[in-house]
């Protein structure tokens, strides 16, 4: 038996109870423990735990498995992985993105939760990157594994870590390139950006266009971070080169029969209110009449109530009235009387969003026409994308909104299109805050690797060890970006280390010609902001779990339902 | 037992498995599978394809051509061979036309790529040289297609003929074609000339005559019969017609009601005020001049009743009930009128008029045709006929690619030679191509070349020629200059396609090419498969059939039945019965 307990596969679960027997005898024969009995009361049934060398092997090969999982997606010559659904329907994505792949799996292991983690939260924070970050944390977690076998204690490698880290992001600081002042430049570093973001998905052949795209969108937010505004609708058909940015505000529904298909200067009333009949909604309720005429009264009054209401509607001064439920033959022919466009059952996503563009708010009672907020916009009209036809709200109040159309051969297509765009969007609108932008290609794990390696020889002691494991951890990146083009990594990253023992220089790896190239001539940027994010945050991931030395398991929630 | 009921519930987080195959295996393994999913639809291409009897889940039979509508059915599970099937989706709603062709050009393109792979080129090398070598057969292509002007209708049914050759319905071309144009000529909209909406052309299917009997109505056609009840009207000249959204019932209100009767008298009180609920209304539309009423369905309570229906036969109006809610924006949009939602909106301008409204019996069934209609919007009907439920669902399928193809033509004005000619001129001019690329990419760009013969190839094969003879015979006369040379099927030879009169649109080739070379580079790119979320209910299941074959225990074979037993009650609920009665009838085997 090994030592290593990994749940994840199924057949090991015969192997618990051996382990089991195994603790109990090491536990006796060492008299500095407790008495088993104790742990054993501790800890309910079926609850386990791991200790020391064990719980940390199984914290790396959880954390190493995660790695090599994704490692072959990163980078523009990364390759792509099926998620295939193993519930209804067998659905299947095809996906480069890390964070989406790490955020499918269903894993056991806790320090592969911890990687998935920080996948997530580089996501939510930068939006790019995400494969890096693992990929980054799981080998400097390799690194560790080597140097614990060692005999160093971990405590001494995180410190060494530590120092590393600090070491590198200042190094890279000394390195960035700021153009915040000139408008001109910065655009270009945008582009570049986007470019360089893309040229890893699905979208690398039409790059340019989609960059370009991506940088308008981001522009218009004026350095905003609210990715709300910017609207993603996909429309299967056409080619992905039929995408466009759109100003303004497109929503997927139908204008109601019989009402005006154009309006302009549009006055909106965004509401989220039941539109069939106003029930009473006492339980049991019910009216008790003797005589038909009455039911008939009683009917014409419910009528009447929604009449009413269509009424204090119009009663708001609108010419547009969006609904979040539906709208019934009644009042949609009441509507269409009045000349009102209606539109009914936007989804909840779609009219928040429509209230945020237009500047209105979401109303549900309609008493007090003064104290609702309505939503502007120029003109609205139905457009047909494709084979739909949708509805366009131009010259919004909010005047950054815009819509981004894509269009695409499948679903598959266009959702990896959308996951990649969104990374764009994220990365840019980052870029926009915090301008500083470096190199990429490798080139800013090679200068980082440069400096830790300068500060791995001057540090004393046992730490030096650990600065120099973060060297090799960051020099990983290069290589692997190099294995997954098919090149000769081994050779291309010591040529690409020479390069960087000059002064000032800007080699990365270039892909695409498979040799080491300038990457400022090539324009292949990265955003600081993410290189830093990376860096932080795989070095926290990797301490937290080199500070783990007990893995307990709790007892599972019994299902007594079931048995 | 604690143990066993402990394992359980935790294996549904652990059956996350990672496939440490390596990752060539992966590739080859999904390159195979789409393959056969290419293979299969293969002998369904051209005019001589064959046909595919699919018998679904259910027991239902379908006979057809068109590889979408195979695909569709077939059901695919590894998730490579399900994106193929996604491609023929994606050339449906593109282009309509050549479903089969994109996924045997897929299945072609996999072909050389497995040849490339064999020969250690990197797949995103072959990915990007793909790419080029698609734009580059886009343009020949356009650059050998034929401008046409909308307004030629013989060039439309040429094109329209071609695609309905190729089904089973292709005896009937000379009808169908003309018809298909025709529908697409008269929806479209002078304001936006290239833009058709198939759904403003509605297909009606009734059983009953041969398919000769098809027949496009300018006007409306319901599949229902006109009410008869107490001897309505079944014939209406001069119809005013009303689509109403109310009902023609005793009133009902939205909260729960009961009507408390006392006594004897007040239950004939009750009939009586029913009965002048019902005149009241019917005399206000009476009023209107209104002679046909169409309702639309209601489930909240009776559209009609019998009494209000007998109101309705002696004010001499023509009633057709049960009108679906999706179709009141056609019907509304044909007669050029508005839905009335309530009785007291009930006025004369809110009317559509029509020459003649009349039930016509048809085979065993009967249908109702309103023509002559004044004003009429941009629609059309097509009445589909045929002897039997298998042959009108291929001629819809048929006419639907039909339509399709014309739609194509008049949103592309552009046409190209059909039979393999464009297929082979693609394969030489981009052979030609490849002699002077450089490196690698000449090399994938020639295997592209060469996977493009696959479609003349298949084409003679189908047709019982000798497909060698006829693709070098074809290089040959391409090689001197013939473009439009193409395999006549007819005639077993190879002539000039386009005097032929077989053609096509431009925009089914040049989707075909795009998207199948698409799909073929994400198929290439993807090095992994990765099992994600299992249910928790499921993955029990095969958690504990794993262990059963661990453990064999008996215990464990009575534990499992009782899962299956509690699984399938809860299975029941969410209509997912069919996966775990599988799972019961292997247990049954095993016991």
């Amino acid at each position: 038996l090994s030592g290593i307990r990994i749940s994840d596969f199924p057949k090991h679960r015969a192997y618990d109870q051996v382990f089991f027997l195994c603790t109990k005898t090491q536990s006796y024969s060492r008299p500095s423990y407790f008495p088993w009995r104790c742990i054993e009361k501790i800890l309910k049934d079926d609850a386990s735990e791991e200790k020391g060398e064990r719980a940390r092997m199984a914290s790396f090969v959880g954390a190493i498995a995660i790695t090599d999982l994704v490692k072959t997606t990163l980078g523009p010559k990364g390759m792509d992985k099926i998620l295939q659904s193993t519930g209804r329907g067998h659905e299947v994505t095809v996906t480069n993105d890390g964070a989406t792949i790490l955020k499918s799996l269903h894993i056991d292991n806790p320090a592969a939760k911890v990687l998935i983690d920080i996948s997530k939260v580089q996501d939510d924070e930068v939006g790019d990157g995400t494969t890096s970050v693992v990929v980054l944390a799981g080998e400097l977690l390799r690194e560790a594994e080597k140097l614990v076998a060692a005999k160093i204690h971990p405590m001494t490698i995180i410190s060494g870590y530590r120092m590393a880290a600090e070491c590198a992001r200042n190094a890279l600081l000394q390195r960035v390139v700021d153009n915040k002042e000139n408008a001109e430049k910065f655009k270009s570093d945008l582009m570049k950006i986007a470019m360089t973001t893309l040229s890893s998905k699905i979208l690398s052949q039409d790059k340019e266009h989609f960059a370009q795209l991506a940088v308008d969108a981001v522009m218009r937010l004026k350095g905003s971070t609210n990715l709300e505004a910017i609207q993603i609708i996909k429309k299967p058909g056409g080619s992905l080169k039929d995408s466009f940015l759109d100003e303004g505000f497109i929503l997927d529904k139908k204008i109601g029969l019989g009402q005006p298909k154009r309006i302009e200067n549009a006055k909106i009333l965004v509401a989220n209110t039941a539109m069939d009949t106003d029930k009473v909604k006492i339980y049991g309720a019910r009216v008790r009449v003797d005589s038909m005429s009455k039911v008939a009264e009683i009917e014409g009054a419910e009528k009447e109530k929604m009449r009413e209401k269509v009424k204090k509607i119009l009663g708001h001064g609108i010419n547009c009235f969006v609904n979040r439920q539906l709208i019934y033959n009644f009042p949609e022919e009441l509507f269409a009387d009045a000349g009102i466009l209606a539109i009914e059952h936007a989804d909840f996503d779609g009219i928040e969003r429509l209230a945020l563009v237009t500047g209105g708010e979401i109303a549900s009672t309609f008493d007090n026409p003064e104290s609702v907020k309505l939503g502007h916009c120029k003109l609205i009209e139905e457009i047909m994308i494709g084979e739909d036809k949708l509805i366009h709200f131009s010259g919004v109040e909010m005047g950054q909104a815009c819509t981004i159309v894509l269009r695409g051969a499948s679903h598959h297509v266009l959702d990896e299109a959308e996951r990649s765009l969104h990374d764009a969007l994220c990365v840019l609108s980052q870029t926009v805050n915090d301008t500083r932008v470096l190199l990429g290609g490798g080139w800013p794990e090679m200068v980082m690797a440069k400096e830790v390696d300068e500060l791995a020889r001057k540090t004393p002691g046992k730490k030096s060890h650990a600065i120099e494991a973060f060297s090799r951890a960051l020099v990983a990146i290069p290589t692997i970006i190099a294995d997954n083009a098919g090149l000769d990594s081994a050779d291309l990253v010591a040529k690409l280390r020479a390069e960087h023992h000059k002064e000032g220089c800007n080699a990365g790896i270039d892909v695409i010609s498979g040799s080491v190239g300038d990457m400022a001539e090539l324009g292949i940027s990265e955003a600081f902001k993410v290189k830093q994010a990376v860096l932080l945050s795989a070095t926290e991931a990797a301490e937290m779990i080199l500070r783990v030395d007990e893995i307990i398991t709790c007892a599972p929630r019994k299902r007594e339902d079931r048995m | 037992m604690a143990a066993v009921t402990a394992a359980q519930p935790r294996s549904s987080k652990t059956e996350s498995y990672v496939d440490n195959k390596r990752k060539e295996d992966i590739r080859q393994a999904n390159i195979k599978a789409a393959r056969a999913v290419a293979d299969a639809v293969r002998t369904s291409l051209g005019p001589k394809g064959m046909d595919k009897m699919i018998s679904t889940a259910n027991g239902e039979v379908i006979i057809t051509n068109d590889g979408a509508t195979i695909l569709n059915k077939m059901e695919v599970l590894q998730p490579a061979a399900k994106m193929l099937v996604d491609l023929s989706k994606s050339q449906d709603s593109a282009a309509g036309d050549g479903t089969t062709t994109v996924v045997v050009i897929a299945g072609a393109l996999l072909k050389q790529c497995l040849l490339l792979l064999t020969n250690g080129i990197h797949p995103t090398v072959i990915s990007d040289s793909l790419h080029k070598a698609s734009t580059k057969a886009v343009d020949v292509l356009t650059a050998m297609a034929v401008p046409l002007e909308i307004s030629d209708r013989e060039s439309l049914i040429k094109s329209a003929s071609t695609s309905l050759n190729s089904k089973v319905v292709s005896q009937y071309s000379t009808l169908l074609a003309p018809l298909a144009v025709d529908s697409v000529l008269s929806v479209v909209d002078p304001a936006k000339p290239d833009m058709v909406d198939l759904r403003d052309i509605k297909i009606v299917k009734k059983l009953g005559g041969t398919v000769d009997d098809t027949e496009l109505v300018k006007g409306l056609v319901f599949d229902k019969k006109a009410s008869h009840a107490a001897g309505g009207p079944t014939r209406m000249e001069n119809a005013k017609i009303a689509v109403i959204q109310f009902q023609i019932s005793p009133p009902k209100t939205d909260i729960e009601q009961s009507i408390v009767v006392s006594d004897y008298t007040q239950m004939d009180r009750i009939l009586k005020e029913e009965r002048n609920y019902i005149l009241g209304m019917i005399k206000k539309i009476k009023a209107t001049g209104c002679n046909v009423l169409l309702i639309q369905k209601s489930i909240l309570r009776d559209a009609v009743t019998d009494l209000s229906l007998h109101y309705l036969a002696k004010a001499k109006i023509m009633v057709i009930k049960d009108v679906e809610r999706e179709d009141i924006e056609f019907i509304t949009k044909t007669l050029n009128c508005l839905p009335i939602a309530n009785i007291e909106h009930f006025r004369a301008e809110k009317l559509g008029h029509a020459d003649l409204v009349e039930e016509v019996s048809l085979g065993d069934g009967k249908i109702v045709k309103v023509t002559g209609i004044k004003d009429m919007g941009r629609t059309t009907t097509v009445l589909i006929r045929g002897s039997n439920q298998l042959v009108i669902d291929e001629a819809e399928r048929s006419l639907h690619d039909a339509l399709c193809v014309v739609r194509c033509l008049v949103s592309k004005r552009f046409l190209i030679a059909g039979g393999g000619a464009p297929e082979i001129e693609l394969s030489r001019q981009l052979g030609a191509w490849s002699k002077v690329l450089h490196g690698m990419e000449g090399y994938c760009v020639r295997s592209f070349a060469e996977a493009l013969e696959v479609i003349p190839y298949t084409l003679a094969e189908n047709a019982g020629l000798n497909p060698i003879a006829i693709v070098t015979e074809l290089r040959n006369r391409h090689a001197q200059g013939e473009i439009n040379a193409g395999i006549n099927v007819r005639k077993g030879q190879i002539t000039n396609i386009l005097e032929e009169n077989v053609v096509q649109p431009l925009l089914v080739s040049t989707s075909a090419i795009t998207l199948a070379t698409e799909c073929v580079r994400m198929i290439l790119k993807i090095d992994d498969i990765v099992n994600v979320r299992i249910m928790k209910w499921q993955s029990t299941a095969k958690y504990l059939l794993s262990s059963r074959i661990l453990y064999g225990g008996f215990f464990l074979n009575f534990l499992f039945c009782l899962f299956v037993f509690f699984s399938k009650l809860c299975f029941l609920v969410n209509n997912e019965t069919i996966h775990m009665q599988h799972a019961h009838l292997t247990i049954q085997a095993l016991l």
